[in-house]
């Protein structure tokens, strides 16, 4: 509908930033449009006669521009896929769709707009006392409310797009591209620091980029300093967005490298802050309508974009800057009626209008028409990254103002520009040079010399007309509803936030912190300088949560058999970070097959420590309950360990392969503990003992080879370890050749309660010697079985898992373990605790036993608890399957010593309700007791 | 009858190893390993080198061993086709020709005992890659928070800390890289090293980066 | 993120490590007391101020550091190899439950 070439585009301005010859079409609420590169999306909407961009948040008022900057609160669009994007600030790309949010059903209509009609009843905090009772409608009140909640929409087929993440090490961060932040980068860099530069805009310049010829000018030369310095990395279009200890710094930085958005971590060593001042808007009747503007809107639009802001123009001025806009609009040729001057006390009353303004009431009561009413009343420094470095901004009265505090801040957090005063382009960029200059002193760790403060001008304290107006515009809050709340008795700033809302929308405080504060005051009595501002908190500008997820990537850990497993059908469990096969279709069978034949498993996550050296007994004795001085070169011996408290840390064997090298074995999810644990005691309590522990836990691949034929398939494929009963018995190492690969080390255990032998090949050629075992057994009947049939086969077994069967409470005597625990040794983790627990301790201590329930085909769910007819807790139950060796369930279960005697029968509570009962047994193994099987 | 490997059906006589590392392209057995042979020309390469021999060495920090080596904690150098590197405090990693690992822990264990020395072979249980390019140092801070300016982390730098999250020893070997070009070489314990490629890969996305395999 | 300044390695972000907690002696096992050896196990000073106490760097040089660090302002006045003094928590719960998140680091 509207063209390039309407009336509302202005002939060409000097450093406007639009290509005339480059028109872009989109679409903005189902009709085309076309603007210029350059453009913002509402520079370019504007250009094209639309005035309204959205319906506010509580009473869908229609809102145009009122700053034309990325804070501008009206301005929230939908961009095709992408829900509130700051239309002010947007480029404007070809081909985009770009739709109003919140409007039901539509941007001109909105039913919502009922509640403007209602607004008296819908008061601050309304939502505090309404929507409450009776309880039962909540659901219907959540139908009703998620119509009337705000934002856009984002589609669920959506895919996490590419999001970027990048660290960066830099002398000097400068956060703020504006003639004093310019200043600052090029005095670091030429003191010999690296610097890292960040602006908002999409281009460098701050406000000299809109105010006049000369600041052109200047501007020029500044970028060209800039340019000229390769020392200085620009970012555009990105924003420091907090400050951290020790100047760890977060860059948000858009639409680079390929990703739509970039987190880039900085550790700086000197943070200069220099975002400039942010024009705060006048509270008025009608503040919100389509048409009233601050002063540095009209600028941008005008000087930047040539872009007319309306036709006829009411100008309240404060300030200089008000001045100067008043002066561009003429230059423009829009009719500037009138122009108060606010410092000579002069105001207005109110704006009225039907959708949009139509006329401004002034004090004397004169009615003037106009469709665009500019306000030049006053700023509002963005304290936020100093705040977040220590520092407690102060109210400076005179400049009408809150400004950073002279103290509070550590030396290497630095301000300049218009955060700290006020200045001609040239006071701005002499401050930010000598303030370059000191960051680049505390940098390269001198102290510098202090430098001079930079005055700020005096100010009319201009908040509040005669008349009620917004405060907030994203939250539609009313200085009346400010009132109110003080009135109600939330009168601190603190409190007022929270129950107003006000300063809690996108904008975060920028443009509604003093005008709320200042209203407080007017009604509480209390001077602004003793409220104070709310805390400013991270982050100062929005991140979305896409850009915190980064690249999604999880690490994943895989054994060297993993494909394999997948090519046959393995179902994977994921444990820790580890992918395991959990079953490759049956886990009964496979568990079958171990105890007919034969079955392989891969148990590579099994934590691997190689221990070296004289004195590894010594470290064995102490992190073991039992004892390990005697254990000869060639066997295996089992092993708990327990912490300082007692409770079962870990299990596993450990094997000495040589004399002076041993081969630890540790769960798999206790290995990365395990490995702490002994450096720990190596570090800091035995730093004189010879040993140095290597973890091998993924340098060799683990194959537990199980059955009753697994001699016979080893006898296949070994090489140089005699393999007979008498040789190689049950709990020895040997080390050997497999499958023509050397180096091996295999040992006789039985975890599965069968003969066994767990291999350690080194990795390389784990694959290789896994299906060396499958074609030399494929005669024998073997199966490769997964982690489910391994827990049906121990469990069978009455064999524990540390922190399956025991928790973090379970002393080595609760687990069964107390005979191996050897009180007699000198000292060892855990032996005080222990002395006392069996001393004291073991009536009372819980006791592990194996339950096996009545119903031959009840599997009770693991952690079921244990009560007695009263519904006392007296247990719990830790392990349980079905046992197909067997036919019935069977369970481990840890109980109170009063139902652990063999042959009690217990009550199990379901967790879906019901009970069934179990009877304690004598061993806590079902299958083959006297293991006899896995001495074979 | 022993089996030394050879089988029915054709697989090979002596066994091959395989590394952690999956690399895209046509497969051959260089050196004893299959692997990829895939080169590339980009700017920016990531290539696995896990088949090259690793050999652990614990000893005394400042003792005879450490000074037959020349290096300490942090920094490597190259030595009689032999790369040494600290990489901890009375650690070193020995970084040689594929196969060569058991004759380097031999010459380390041969060096006249004087305190106590340690050799593992940990050629099987560290994945190791090289990234080479001038985008190198971008590339790996997508990933990596250590500092890799040329002041902070020059060539023979060698340093271990968090890298797409995976423990890993990084290094900075120009000479390796063969092409005058920044180089690192990247090692992480085994079965995390697929996981470490691919993140090093989409690190490097926006510089080109391509996956290279082993030459030999 | 606060920085550690590890004295093997250089100052790295404090994610790279474990912090194990406030230094507390291991008492002589033959003669402590329960109380004296409870208090070992549970009891820490916890001041608001300087505090001196264990990291351990998990994604570094895997050693155990004694930091001096200032708990209200995170100043960190010396960092030393933590030879001598066993600092490690010792009850188990910690001891496992830490380490055994995918996030702490570490992998044997």
């Amino acid at each position: 509908m509207g063209t390039a070439s309407t009336s509302r585009r202005l002939p060409a301005q000097a450093g406007e930033v639009v290509d005339r010859s480059r028109p872009l079409a989109f679409r903005w609420d189902g009709r085309s449009y076309v603007g210029l590169e350059g453009d913002t999306i509402v520079s370019a909407l504007l250009a094209g006669g639309v005035d309204v961009f959205s319906r506010s948040f509580k009473y869908s008022r229609p809102r145009g521009v009122l700053t034309a900057s990325f804070v501008d609160p009206g301005c929230t669009v939908q961009v095709d896929d992408e829900p509130n994007v700051r239309g002010s600030h947007r480029r404007l790309a070809a081909g985009m769709d770009v739709r109003p949010q919140n409007v039901w059903p539509s941007l001109r209509f909105d039913v919502k707009a009922a509640n403007g009609l209602v607004g008296r009843f819908l008061t601050a905090g309304f939502y505090y006392k309404t929507f409450i009772k009776p309880q039962r409608l909540w659901p219907a009140y959540q139908q009703v409310l998620s119509r009337f909640a705000s934002g856009g929409v984002t589609s669920r087929q959506n895919v996490h797009g590419y999001y970027d993440k990048r660290y960066v090490h830099v002398d000097v961060v400068v956060a703020g591209g504006g003639p004093a932040g310019l200043a600052a980068a090029v005095a670091a860099a030429d003191s010999g620091c690296s610097v890292l530069l960040v602006e908002e805009e999409y281009e460098l310049g701050g406000h000299l980029r809109y105010s006049g010829e000369e600041s052109l000018s200047t501007l020029s030369d500044l970028r060209a300093q800039v340019a000229a310095r390769p020392s200085i990395e620009v970012m555009t279009d990105a924003v420091v967005t907090g400050r951290y200890d020790d100047n760890w710094v977060a860059v948000m930085q858009r639409n680079v490298g390929g990703a739509i958005e970039r987190l880039v971590k900085v550790r700086a060593s000197v943070l200069v802050a220099a975002p400039g001042l942010i024009e705060r808007p006048y509270v008025f009747a009608g503040n919100d309508l389509p048409g009233v503007m601050l002063s540095t809107a009209v600028r941008r639009l005008v000087n930047l974009y040539a872009v007319k802001p309306g036709e006829r123009a009411v100008v309240l001025a404060a300030n200089a800057e008000g001045d100067v806009a008043a002066a561009d609009l003429t230059r423009a040729g829009v009719d500037v009626v009138r122009v108060l001057d606010g410092r000579a006390g002069e105001t207005i009353r109110r704006a009225t209008g039907r959708g949009r303004l139509q006329a401004v009431e002034l004090e004397d009561g004169t009615v003037l028409p106009a469709d665009l009413l500019v306000t030049a009343t006053g700023w509002t420094a963005p304290t936020s990254l100093v705040n977040m470095a220590g520092d407690r901004p102060v109210w400076n009265p005179t400049a009408a103002r809150f400004v950073p505090s002279s103290t509070g801040l550590p030396p290497t957090v630095l301000a300049t520009g218009g955060l700290v005063g006020d200045g001609s382009a040239e006071e701005l960029i002499a401050h930010g040079r000598a303030v370059g200059a000191l960051a680049g002193d505390r940098a390269q760790g001198r102290p510098g010399d202090s430098v001079p403060a930079l005055a700020c001008e005096p100010h009319p304290a201009m908040f509040r007309a005669s008349t009620h107006g917004f405060v907030d515009f994203s939250e539609d809050v009313s200085s009346k509803d400010v009132v109110a709340a003080a009135k109600e008795g939330y009168d601190s700033s603190e409190l007022v936030k929270r129950f107003t809302t006000a300063t809690m929308g996108p904008s975060q405080g920028k443009l509604e912190t003093i005008n709320t504060i200042a209203v407080l005051s007017e009604t509480t009595g209390r001077a602004i300088e003793d409220l104070g501002t709310t805390v400013w908190r991270p982050p100062y500008a929005p991140i979305s949560l896409g850009a915190l997820a980064g690249r999604v990537f999880e690490p994943t850990r895989v054994s060297p058999m993993q494909g394999w497993h997948e090519e046959h059908g393995a179902v994977p469990l994921l444990a820790g970070q580890w992918i395991r096969p959990d079953h490759y279709g049956d886990a009964a069978q496979e568990a079958r097959n171990v105890r007919e034949n034969v079955g392989i498993i891969d148990v590579t996550p099994l934590g691997k420590l190689e221990l070296s050296g004289p004195d590894v007994p010594k470290l064995l004795n102490l992190v073991y309950v039992n004892k390990w001085s005697k254990l000869a070169v060639g066997s295996v011996r089992y092993g708990v360990m327990c912490a300082d408290d007692g409770v079962v840390m870990d299990d596993g064997v450990t094997g000495r392969l040589e004399e002076n090298r041993y081969l630890m074995s540790t769960t798999s999810s206790g290995a990365a503990t395990v490995w702490e644990w002994l450096e720990n005691w190596l570090q800091t309590a035995h730093t004189d003992w010879r040993v140095h522990v290597t973890p091998v836990t993924t340098a060799y691949a683990s194959i537990n080879v199980a059955g009753p034929k697994s001699r016979e398939l080893m006898q296949r494929v070994v090489v140089g370890v005699d393999l007979s009963t008498e040789a190689f018995g049950y709990m020895k190492v040997r080390q050997g050749r497999i499958a023509g690969v050397d180096d091996c080390v295999m040992w006789r255990i039985g975890f599965t309660g069968e003969l066994s032998y767990e291999l350690h090949v080194p990795a390389s050629y784990g694959l290789h010697v896994w299906e060396a075992l499958l074609e030399a057994g494929d005669d024998l009947g073997i199966r490769p079985f997964g982690v489910e049939a391994q827990r049906i086969l121990r469990l069978e077994k009455g064999h524990l898992i540390v922190a399956q069967d025991t928790d973090g409470l379970t002393r080595a005597h609760s687990a069964g373990l107390g005979g191996m625990v050897k009180l007699d040794k000198s000292d060892f983790a855990g032996k005080p605790e222990l002395a006392w627990h069996e001393r004291f301790g073991l009536a009372t201590a819980p006791r592990l036993v194996a339950l096996q329930p009545v119903d031959p085909t009840a599997v009770p769910p693991e952690a079921s608890q244990i009560i007695t007819a009263n519904g006392e807790i007296l247990g719990r139950v830790t392990s349980s399957r079905m046992s197909p060796t067997l036919g019935h369930g069977v369970c481990l279960a840890q109980v109170d010593p009063s139902i652990a005697a063999p042959g009690t029968v217990l009550t199990i509570r379901l967790p879906g309700g019901g009970d069934i009962s179990a009877t304690v047994q004598k061993d806590l193994a079902f299958v083959d007791p006297e293991g006899v099987r896995l001495r074979a | 009858m022993p089996d030394t490997g050879v089988r029915q059906g054709g697989r090979p006589a002596v066994p091959v190893a395989r590394g952690p590392i999956t690399v895209p392209g046509a497969r051959s057995v260089v050196d004893g390993w299959e692997v990829s042979t895939r080169r590339s020309t980009a700017a920016l390469r990531l290539s696995d080198a896990s088949p090259l021999a690793k050999v652990s060495v614990r000893a005394d920090a400042d003792g005879a061993l450490a000074d037959a080596f020349g290096v300490r904690f942090r920094g490597s150098r190259h030595q009689d086709g032999v790369l040494v590197v600290g990489s901890g405090p009375g650690e070193w990693l020995l970084v040689g020709r594929a196969g060569t690992a058991q004759q380097i822990a031999e010459t380390v264990r041969g060096q006249g005992q004087s305190g106590f020395v340690t050799t593992v072979d940990v050629t099987h249980g560290r994945a190791l890659m090289r990234l080479t390019g001038r985008d190198a140092a971008p590339a790996l801070s997508k990933v990596c928070a250590v500092d890799l300016s040329d002041a902070a982390a020059p060539e023979g730098a060698a340093f271990r800390t968090s890298v797409a999250k995976v423990a890993t020893d990084v290094i900075r070997d120009d000479a390796g890289g063969g092409t005058g070009e920044v180089s690192y070489l990247l090692h992480c314990e085994r079965s995390s090293g697929q996981y470490l490629f691919e993140c090093l890969l989409d690190a490097g996305k926006e510089f080109g980066v391509e996956p290279e395999g082993w030459a030999g | 993120m606060i920085r550690i300044p590890c004295p093997h390695c250089d100052a790295r972000n404090s994610t790279e490590f474990r912090h194990v907690g406030e230094a507390s002696a291991r008492p002589d096992p033959s003669t402590a007391t329960p109380e004296r050896w409870r208090a070992y196990l549970y009891e820490r000073a916890n001041p608001a101020g300087w505090t001196s106490e264990t990291w351990f760097h998990t994604m570094g040089c895997r050693r155990y550091i004694t930091v001096e660090r200032h708990t209200v302002t995170n100043e960190i006045r010396s960092a030393r190899p933590a030879g001598g003094t066993r600092a490690e928590p010792a009850a188990a719960l910690s001891a496992r439950g830490d380490a055994g998140s995918p996030d702490a680091g570490g992998q044997a």
